[in-house]
Protein backbone atom coordinates (compact mmCIF):
# COMPACT_ATOMS: atom_id res chain seq x y z
CA UNK A 1 0.00 0.00 0.00
CA UNK A 2 1.39 3.06 -0.95
CA UNK A 3 2.34 5.68 2.02
CA UNK A 4 0.19 8.41 0.71
CA UNK A 5 -2.75 6.83 1.37
CA UNK A 6 -1.53 5.76 4.76
CA UNK A 7 -0.61 8.97 6.20
CA UNK A 8 -4.43 10.90 5.92
CA UNK A 9 -5.50 7.96 7.78
CA UNK A 10 -3.65 7.70 10.52
CA UNK A 11 -3.48 11.42 11.15
CA UNK A 12 -7.18 11.92 10.34
CA UNK A 13 -8.21 8.66 13.23
CA UNK A 14 -5.52 10.45 15.77
CA UNK A 15 -7.10 14.20 14.88
CA UNK A 16 -10.69 13.19 15.45
CA UNK A 17 -10.40 11.27 18.34
CA UNK A 18 -8.36 13.64 20.61
CA UNK A 19 -11.16 16.18 19.50
CA UNK A 20 -14.25 14.27 20.11
CA UNK A 21 -13.14 12.42 23.38
CA UNK A 22 -11.38 15.65 24.80
CA UNK A 23 -8.15 13.83 25.82
CA UNK A 24 -4.75 12.38 24.72
CA UNK A 25 -4.93 9.97 22.35
CA UNK A 26 -2.05 7.29 21.79
CA UNK A 27 -1.01 5.91 18.60
CA UNK A 28 0.43 2.43 18.92
CA UNK A 29 3.28 0.87 15.89
CA UNK A 30 1.33 0.82 12.89
CA UNK A 31 1.83 -3.21 11.11
CA UNK A 32 0.79 -4.43 7.96
CA UNK A 33 -1.70 -7.73 7.56
CA UNK A 34 -2.38 -9.84 5.07
CA UNK A 35 -4.02 -13.03 6.46
CA UNK A 36 -8.07 -12.67 8.36
CA UNK A 37 -8.52 -10.02 10.96
CA UNK A 38 -10.89 -11.14 14.21
CA UNK A 39 -13.50 -8.33 14.27
CA UNK A 40 -13.50 -7.08 17.97
CA UNK A 41 -17.56 -7.13 18.30
CA UNK A 42 -18.23 -3.66 16.92
CA UNK A 43 -16.65 -2.64 13.25
CA UNK A 44 -18.12 0.23 11.01
CA UNK A 45 -17.27 0.12 7.75
CA UNK A 46 -16.63 2.87 5.26
CA UNK A 47 -16.40 1.72 1.10
CA UNK A 48 -13.62 3.79 -1.14
CA UNK A 49 -14.89 3.80 -4.86
CA UNK A 50 -12.80 5.76 -7.33
CA UNK A 51 -9.04 6.32 -8.57
CA UNK A 52 -8.64 4.07 -5.13
CA UNK A 53 -10.67 1.59 -4.04
CA UNK A 54 -11.08 -0.40 -1.23
CA UNK A 55 -12.74 0.25 2.77
CA UNK A 56 -11.93 1.40 6.28
CA UNK A 57 -13.04 -0.23 9.18
CA UNK A 58 -13.20 0.69 12.75
CA UNK A 59 -13.19 -2.00 15.18
CA UNK A 60 -13.59 -2.04 19.02
CA UNK A 61 -15.43 -3.73 21.62
CA UNK A 62 -18.84 -3.06 22.11
CA UNK A 63 -18.07 -1.75 25.83
CA UNK A 64 -15.62 0.65 24.41
CA UNK A 65 -17.88 1.52 21.53
CA UNK A 66 -20.41 2.78 24.84
CA UNK A 67 -17.86 4.46 26.39
CA UNK A 68 -17.34 6.70 23.29
CA UNK A 69 -20.47 7.10 22.54
CA UNK A 70 -21.48 8.07 25.67
CA UNK A 71 -18.55 10.43 26.01
CA UNK A 72 -19.62 11.96 22.29
CA UNK A 73 -23.09 12.55 23.26
CA UNK A 74 -22.41 13.83 27.07
CA UNK A 75 -24.64 11.67 28.81
CA UNK A 76 -23.99 7.55 29.98
CA UNK A 77 -25.77 5.48 27.06
CA UNK A 78 -26.24 2.21 28.75
CA UNK A 79 -28.00 0.52 25.99
CA UNK A 80 -26.45 -0.30 22.54
CA UNK A 81 -29.08 1.42 20.78
CA UNK A 82 -30.35 3.59 17.76
CA UNK A 83 -27.91 6.69 19.21
CA UNK A 84 -25.30 5.00 20.32
CA UNK A 85 -24.65 3.22 16.76
CA UNK A 86 -25.88 6.22 15.34
CA UNK A 87 -22.70 8.22 17.41
CA UNK A 88 -20.03 5.18 16.20
CA UNK A 89 -21.44 5.63 13.11
CA UNK A 90 -20.65 9.13 12.83
CA UNK A 91 -17.36 8.68 14.66
CA UNK A 92 -16.25 6.54 11.93
CA UNK A 93 -17.81 9.08 8.87
CA UNK A 94 -15.63 11.77 10.82
CA UNK A 95 -12.28 9.94 10.95
CA UNK A 96 -12.97 8.84 7.06
CA UNK A 97 -14.07 12.16 5.63
CA UNK A 98 -11.02 13.79 7.45
CA UNK A 99 -8.83 11.49 5.63
CA UNK A 100 -10.70 11.51 1.93
CA UNK A 101 -10.38 15.53 1.84
CA UNK A 102 -6.64 15.38 2.48
CA UNK A 103 -6.36 12.76 -0.56
CA UNK A 104 -8.08 14.66 -2.65
CA UNK A 105 -6.18 17.72 -1.47
CA UNK A 106 -3.01 15.49 -3.18
CA UNK A 107 -4.81 14.70 -6.08
CA UNK A 108 -6.86 11.34 -5.28
CA UNK A 109 -10.28 11.49 -6.53
CA UNK A 110 -12.81 8.91 -4.90
CA UNK A 111 -15.87 8.67 -3.09
CA UNK A 112 -16.97 7.35 0.27
CA UNK A 113 -19.84 5.19 1.05
CA UNK A 114 -21.96 5.95 3.85
CA UNK A 115 -20.72 3.87 7.10
CA UNK A 116 -22.57 0.80 7.86
CA UNK A 117 -22.14 -0.63 11.48
CA UNK A 118 -21.76 -4.49 11.84
CA UNK A 119 -22.05 -6.01 15.57
CA UNK A 120 -21.44 -9.51 16.43
CA UNK A 121 -19.41 -11.74 18.74
CA UNK A 122 -16.55 -14.06 16.80
CA UNK A 123 -15.88 -12.63 13.11
CA UNK A 124 -13.40 -12.14 11.60
CA UNK A 125 -12.46 -10.03 8.08
CA UNK A 126 -11.25 -10.93 5.06
CA UNK A 127 -10.68 -9.28 2.07
CA UNK A 128 -10.00 -11.11 -1.18
CA UNK A 129 -7.50 -9.08 -3.02
CA UNK A 130 -4.80 -11.78 -2.94
CA UNK A 131 -1.48 -10.10 -2.94
CA UNK A 132 -2.73 -6.69 -4.67
CA UNK A 133 -3.16 -5.41 -1.05
CA UNK A 134 -2.50 -5.84 2.37
CA UNK A 135 -4.55 -4.47 5.17
CA UNK A 136 -2.90 -1.59 7.62
CA UNK A 137 -3.60 -1.75 11.53
CA UNK A 138 -3.81 1.75 13.22
CA UNK A 139 -4.09 0.81 16.80
CA UNK A 140 -5.17 4.17 18.89
CA UNK A 141 -5.37 3.91 22.93
CA UNK A 142 -7.74 5.78 24.46
CA UNK A 143 -8.91 5.86 27.94
CA UNK A 144 -12.29 3.98 26.81
CA UNK A 145 -10.12 0.89 25.47
CA UNK A 146 -8.48 0.31 22.36
CA UNK A 147 -9.64 1.46 18.72
CA UNK A 148 -7.95 -0.47 15.68
CA UNK A 149 -8.53 1.46 12.20
CA UNK A 150 -7.91 -1.26 9.67
CA UNK A 151 -7.37 0.10 6.21
CA UNK A 152 -7.42 -1.88 2.79
CA UNK A 153 -6.82 -0.23 -0.15
CA UNK A 154 -5.69 0.10 -3.84
CA UNK A 155 -5.27 2.00 -6.67
CA UNK A 156 -7.88 0.86 -9.46
CA UNK A 157 -6.95 -1.25 -12.00
CA UNK A 158 -7.56 0.80 -15.46
CA UNK A 159 -7.56 -2.44 -17.77
CA UNK B 1 -35.49 49.64 49.64
CA UNK B 2 -35.14 48.99 45.83
CA UNK B 3 -34.33 45.55 44.92
CA UNK B 4 -32.29 44.47 42.37
CA UNK B 5 -35.35 43.65 39.52
CA UNK B 6 -35.74 47.66 39.71
CA UNK B 7 -32.55 47.88 37.96
CA UNK B 8 -32.21 47.38 34.30
CA UNK B 9 -29.43 44.99 33.46
CA UNK B 10 -26.97 46.48 31.40
CA UNK B 11 -25.46 43.37 31.35
CA UNK B 12 -28.17 41.26 30.00
CA UNK B 13 -26.82 39.99 26.51
CA UNK B 14 -30.14 39.24 24.10
CA UNK B 15 -29.48 35.08 23.49
CA UNK B 16 -28.43 35.04 19.73
CA UNK B 17 -30.91 32.75 18.42
CA UNK B 18 -33.45 35.64 19.48
CA UNK B 19 -34.84 38.09 17.09
CA UNK B 20 -35.05 42.04 18.03
CA UNK B 21 -39.03 41.26 18.38
CA UNK B 22 -37.97 38.51 21.54
CA UNK B 23 -39.60 35.62 19.31
CA UNK B 24 -36.73 32.64 17.91
CA UNK B 25 -35.25 32.11 14.64
CA UNK B 26 -36.69 29.10 13.15
CA UNK B 27 -34.02 26.05 12.18
CA UNK B 28 -34.75 23.38 9.48
CA UNK B 29 -32.12 20.68 10.73
CA UNK B 30 -30.91 18.10 8.00
CA UNK B 31 -28.61 15.15 8.41
CA UNK B 32 -29.50 11.83 8.49
CA UNK B 33 -27.32 10.29 11.87
CA UNK B 34 -29.64 11.20 14.65
CA UNK B 35 -26.54 11.99 16.83
CA UNK B 36 -25.76 15.28 14.81
CA UNK B 37 -29.14 16.11 14.67
CA UNK B 38 -29.35 15.98 18.29
CA UNK B 39 -25.75 17.78 18.67
CA UNK B 40 -26.93 20.81 16.30
CA UNK B 41 -29.95 21.13 18.20
CA UNK B 42 -28.40 21.01 21.46
CA UNK B 43 -25.78 23.49 20.42
CA UNK B 44 -28.75 25.70 18.91
CA UNK B 45 -31.03 25.51 21.31
CA UNK B 46 -28.41 26.86 24.01
CA UNK B 47 -28.45 30.05 22.22
CA UNK B 48 -32.50 30.37 22.42
CA UNK B 49 -32.91 29.05 19.03
CA UNK B 50 -36.03 27.03 17.97
CA UNK B 51 -35.47 23.92 15.79
CA UNK B 52 -38.96 23.89 14.23
CA UNK B 53 -38.43 20.33 12.44
CA UNK B 54 -35.67 17.85 11.28
CA UNK B 55 -35.34 15.69 8.12
CA UNK B 56 -33.27 12.87 7.12
CA UNK B 57 -32.89 13.21 3.46
CA UNK B 58 -32.77 15.63 1.16
CA UNK B 59 -36.31 14.89 -0.22
CA UNK B 60 -37.71 15.48 3.02
CA UNK B 61 -35.68 18.69 3.53
CA UNK B 62 -37.22 19.71 0.59
CA UNK B 63 -40.99 19.04 0.98
CA UNK B 64 -40.35 20.27 4.75
CA UNK B 65 -38.92 23.49 3.48
CA UNK B 66 -41.82 24.03 0.74
CA UNK B 67 -44.61 23.50 3.67
CA UNK B 68 -43.49 25.44 6.41
CA UNK B 69 -42.39 28.36 4.18
CA UNK B 70 -42.21 31.62 4.47
CA UNK B 71 -41.84 30.08 8.46
CA UNK B 72 -38.12 28.98 8.29
CA UNK B 73 -35.52 31.48 9.21
CA UNK B 74 -32.19 28.81 8.25
CA UNK B 75 -31.63 25.60 7.41
CA UNK B 76 -28.48 23.47 8.41
CA UNK B 77 -28.16 21.06 6.06
CA UNK B 78 -25.99 18.02 5.54
CA UNK B 79 -24.09 16.73 2.37
CA UNK B 80 -24.01 12.80 2.08
CA UNK B 81 -27.68 11.92 2.71
CA UNK B 82 -30.10 9.02 1.13
CA UNK B 83 -32.08 9.69 -1.79
CA UNK B 84 -31.17 13.36 -2.36
CA UNK B 85 -27.75 15.13 -1.45
CA UNK B 86 -27.56 18.47 0.54
CA UNK B 87 -26.01 19.91 -2.45
CA UNK B 88 -28.81 19.33 -5.08
CA UNK B 89 -31.30 19.97 -2.01
CA UNK B 90 -29.70 23.32 -1.01
CA UNK B 91 -29.90 23.73 -5.02
CA UNK B 92 -33.79 23.23 -5.13
CA UNK B 93 -34.49 25.00 -2.26
CA UNK B 94 -32.76 28.15 -3.51
CA UNK B 95 -34.61 27.84 -6.96
CA UNK B 96 -37.80 27.86 -4.40
CA UNK B 97 -36.65 30.81 -2.26
CA UNK B 98 -33.93 32.65 -3.85
CA UNK B 99 -33.25 34.21 -0.27
CA UNK B 100 -33.55 31.15 1.69
CA UNK B 101 -30.68 30.83 4.32
CA UNK B 102 -28.68 27.43 4.50
CA UNK B 103 -25.30 26.21 5.69
CA UNK B 104 -23.70 24.42 4.63
CA UNK B 105 -22.59 21.48 7.64
CA UNK B 106 -20.52 18.20 6.32
CA UNK B 107 -17.69 15.89 7.60
CA UNK B 108 -16.16 16.80 4.03
CA UNK B 109 -14.18 19.82 3.69
CA UNK B 110 -13.01 19.09 0.13
CA UNK B 111 -12.47 22.49 -2.00
CA UNK B 112 -14.68 22.31 -4.79
CA UNK B 113 -17.68 20.66 -2.79
CA UNK B 114 -17.02 23.96 -0.35
CA UNK B 115 -16.44 26.35 -3.82
CA UNK B 116 -20.27 25.09 -5.49
CA UNK B 117 -21.87 24.81 -2.24
CA UNK B 118 -21.40 28.80 -1.55
CA UNK B 119 -21.57 29.04 -5.53
CA UNK B 120 -25.29 27.82 -5.15
CA UNK B 121 -26.09 30.17 -2.74
CA UNK B 122 -25.17 28.39 0.74
CA UNK B 123 -24.60 31.11 3.10
CA UNK B 124 -21.84 29.26 5.10
CA UNK B 125 -19.84 26.05 5.04
CA UNK B 126 -18.81 24.19 8.78
CA UNK B 127 -17.08 21.00 8.41
CA UNK B 128 -17.36 18.98 10.97
CA UNK B 129 -16.52 17.77 13.77
CA UNK B 130 -19.04 20.13 15.49
CA UNK B 131 -17.84 23.13 17.83
CA UNK B 132 -20.50 24.78 19.80
CA UNK B 133 -18.82 28.49 18.86
CA UNK B 134 -17.93 27.55 15.34
CA UNK B 135 -21.51 26.75 14.91
CA UNK B 136 -22.90 29.31 16.51
CA UNK B 137 -20.94 31.91 15.09
CA UNK B 138 -21.49 30.74 11.16
CA UNK B 139 -25.39 30.69 11.86
CA UNK B 140 -25.40 34.01 13.39
CA UNK B 141 -23.29 35.62 10.42
CA UNK B 142 -25.41 33.78 8.17
CA UNK B 143 -28.84 35.61 9.29
CA UNK B 144 -27.01 38.82 9.01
Amino acid sequence: MRVEYINPFVEAAYNILREVLSEEVKRGILYLKSSTNPVKGVAAIVGLAGEVEGRVLFDMTKSTALKIASKMNDEDLLDWDDLARATITELANLITAQAVTKLHDLGFRFDLTPPALITGENMEMYDDYKDETETLIVPMETSFGPVEINVAIRERNRN
Amino acid sequence: MKTKSDFPNLNERKPDGVKDDGTPYRVLVVDDSVFVTKQITQILASEGFEVVATAADGEEALNTYKDKYPNIDLVTMDITMPKMDGVTCLEKIMEFDKNAKVVMISALGKQELVKRSLLLGAKNYIVKPLDRKKVLERVVTSLE
